[in-house]
């Protein structure tokens, strides 16, 4: 994730700065990064974007006529996506904000330009047979009530989970679990870097969803995939343990009526992704 | 007649999302939207189809080229579609292509009001499709010293070339046998083979027409216009001008290069509507965006491109633009296969049945009609 973006001057004074995670020692990093652009102020790297690995994270930067752009990013990010960013930034600013910060005016609605670039999407894909609740799970993670009447998902249902998390807009992709519409879930499952597999914790279904499994590590084989072992609360319910050794993956229980479940579910989702990360190639040193 | 249309695209993260609406009144929900999707993932055919969805009558339209893209027509209550299919499919390929060039210059009521269609690939396009596929024309080259060849034989040459596995050889060979370069058949109860029936040439010629057309009528512009294409073509000594007959084995070749790059043109189709209608005369760009009914701007872009790529000229000192050479595709006889066939048939490498086929396919394809 993008952990912090930071704009400064010819002088080396902060123009801008946004933080989207708390930082450790702020005043000592400020510091340091003023220092860096004194010194990139004294040599040429030619437009290009560099940059240094700092403890966990990588400091990205690019120095362009009057202003250095500063990203604080994880390591394990992506760092074709996060220079990739910082050109969309840079451009942005130069082109819509640069005369203002030049005449020291504040820079309005460049807060919302910041976050469309540094937020990023990821898409947490929600797939199991009819009827054992994920467009419940759904409905939990985004904190709703829950319909009166079931209503079966057609094709698939996207919403977005309303809090950010890891500094990422999570969009969760409800599939439809009636057989008809298993020709769409391998096209739908592309591109998510989370897939949950949805049981109703009993051996029938776990078992059928052991197939689910295959088509999730065959279409998408860097997402990481979870179980979830639903309606926990019912008496014939196999424990997360046992779904979770039938499935071979981590597995979590759920009751997905009870609203006191939502903070561990999106805390396993916050977790996938980290590990997602952290397991994701490291990108060519320079 | 559609009463309006709108167009949606597939996106791996916010799914499906509408584009393009006429009239705004128009609702869509996800719902809808949804079983549209799944009616065309289920059928798995492109083109047009006819969907009953909620309460709408649509005529919807999905391209292979833009497989992400449905186009949907609103028609009435009980209309059959197949009554305007060569027209909805117009507008549809219309749609697509130019929403993935100038989104900003689709207007989908425009294109309703005065039926603005793209018409299907011409001839010369099918064969400029396998220029522009690598695996075709490592495909025709082969096939240029086979003649004939067992299909499950080329499957493995082919698989071998490109490092590929599960690579389905009608898929690899499609812009040539659409384009009727080859043809496949089963020859006898268990072998499938594929036959060469046309071979294809690429050369940029003068574009005579044109040059002709500004002679007659336009005097101001033809001397300027006639000395761009000498220069082009035969230019004085000791500059060598254009010459299609340098070899080109080596697949470096400038010459290979300009084909790939041409073929892109001519399969391109905003490009080669604008480089057709070159070909009878030079032309403002209003009267080219009036003759082809694209949008003055996709036009002009759409003129540079070719400019750069020494298709187009703009005439200095006049608003006309011409044709600066006329990039050919001919497909002929491959008469070279004769003594191939011949040879194969006596090492035993095909059988005289597939060998008696083949010459009636060629009788067929370029025999004298009776």
């Amino acid at each position: 994730m993008i952990r912090s973006v930071y704009i400064l001057g010819q002088q080396s004074n902060l123009v801008y700065s946004k933080e989207y995670a708390q930082i450790e020692s702020k005043n000592s990093l400020i510091e340091y990064l003023v220092n860096l652009t004194q010194f990139l102020n004294n040599i040429d790297l030619e437009g290009k974007i560099e940059y240094m690995n700092l403890a966990g994270t990588r400091i990205f930067y690019k120095v362009v006529p009057d202003y250095t752009f500063i990203f604080v990013a994880d390591k394990a990010d992506d760092t074709e996506q996060i220079e990739e960013k910082v050109d969309q930034l840079v451009d942005v600013f130069l082109r819509e904000f640069g005369h203002l910060a030049s005449s020291g005016q504040p820079l309005e609605g460049f807060d919302v330009k910041v976050d469309e670039i540094a937020v990023t999407m990821v898409k947490v894909a929600i797939l199991g047979f009819a009827g054992v609740g994920k467009t419940t799970t759904l409905h939990l993670l985004r904190g709703e009530t829950l319909p009166l009447i079931h209503d079966p998902t057609i094709g698939v249902s996207i919403k977005k989970l309303p809090e950010e998390v890891e500094n990422a807009n999570i969009v969760l992709w409800d599939l439809a679990g009636q057989s008809r519409f298993s020709i769409l879930w391998a096209k739908m499952i592309a591109n998510a870097q989370v897939v949950i597999i949805v049981t109703d914790s009993t051996l029938e279904n776990v078992l059928r969803s052991k197939k689910l499994v295959t088509l999730v590590k065959e279409e998408v084989p860097d997402a990481k995939v979870i179980g979830i072992a639903n309606k926990q609360d019912l008496p014939t319910a196999l424990t997360p343990e046992r779904v979770g050794q039938i499935l071979n993956i981590p597995t979590y229980e759920l009751v997905a009526i009870d609203i006191s479940y939502r903070d561990r579910l999106i805390q396993i989702i916050r977790k996938a992704i980290l590990e997602g990360k952290a397991e994701a190639k490291p990108p060519p040193t320079t | 007649m559609p009463s309006g249309a709108f167009v949606v695209h597939w996106d791996d993260f916010q799914g499906l999302l509408v584009k393009k609406r006429y009239p705004d009144s128009l609702r869509l929900n996800e719902k809808s939207l949804n079983l549209i999707y799944y009616e065309h993932q289920q059928g798995g055919e492109i083109g047009l189809r006819n969907l009953k969805v909620d309460t709408l009558n649509l005529a919807s339209f999905t391209h292979k080229n833009y497989p992400g893209w449905i186009v949907c027509f609103v028609l009435g209550e009980g209309e059959d579609y197949k009554v305007n299919e060569k027209l909805l499919s117009g507008m549809g390929r219309f749609i697509v292509e130019l929403i993935n060039v100038e989104p900003d210059l689709v207007d989908i009521q425009e294109i309703l009001d005065d039926e603005i269609i793209l018409a299907e690939l011409e001839e010369e396009q099918k064969l400029a499709t396998i220029f522009i596929t690598p695996s075709a024309a490592i495909l025709l080259e082969k096939m240029q010293q086979e003649g004939v060849e067992k299909a499950a034989k080329l499957s493995m040459w082919l698989k071998n070339q490109t490092q590929t596995e599960g690579l389905d050889i009608r898929e690899v060979a499609a812009p040539l046998l659409e384009s009727g370069v080859l043809k496949v058949e089963r020859i006898g109860k268990t072998t499938e083979a594929v036959f060469l029936v046309k071979d294809v040439f690429f050369y940029r010629s003068p574009p005579v027409e044109a040059i002709k057309y500004s002679l007659q009528t336009m005097p101001p512009i033809a001397e300027e216009y006639i000395e761009y294409v000498t220069n082009f073509f035969s230019p004085p000594p000791p500059n060598k001008g254009y010459n299609p007959t340098i070899p080109d084995d080596d697949p470096n070749s400038p010459l290979v290069e300009d084909r790939e790059k041409t073929s892109a043109l001519l399969a391109n189709s905003f490009h080669y509507q604008i480089l057709n209608v070159l070909r009878a005369r030079p032309m403002t760009v209003a009267e080219i965006a009036d003759v082809t009914n694209l949008p003055n701007e996709l036009v002009q872009k759409v003129l540079w491109s070719l400019e750069s790529n020494k298709v187009t000229v703009s005439l200095k000192g006049t608003e006309h633009w011409a044709l600066a050479t006329n990039p050919t595709l001919e497909s002929f006889m491959p008469e070279y296969v004769l003594p191939i066939i011949s040879r194969k048939v006596q090492q035993k490498e095909i059988t005289a049945e597939t060998a008696t086929r083949y010459l009636e396919i060629l009788i067929q394809n370029w025999g004298e009609k009776k």
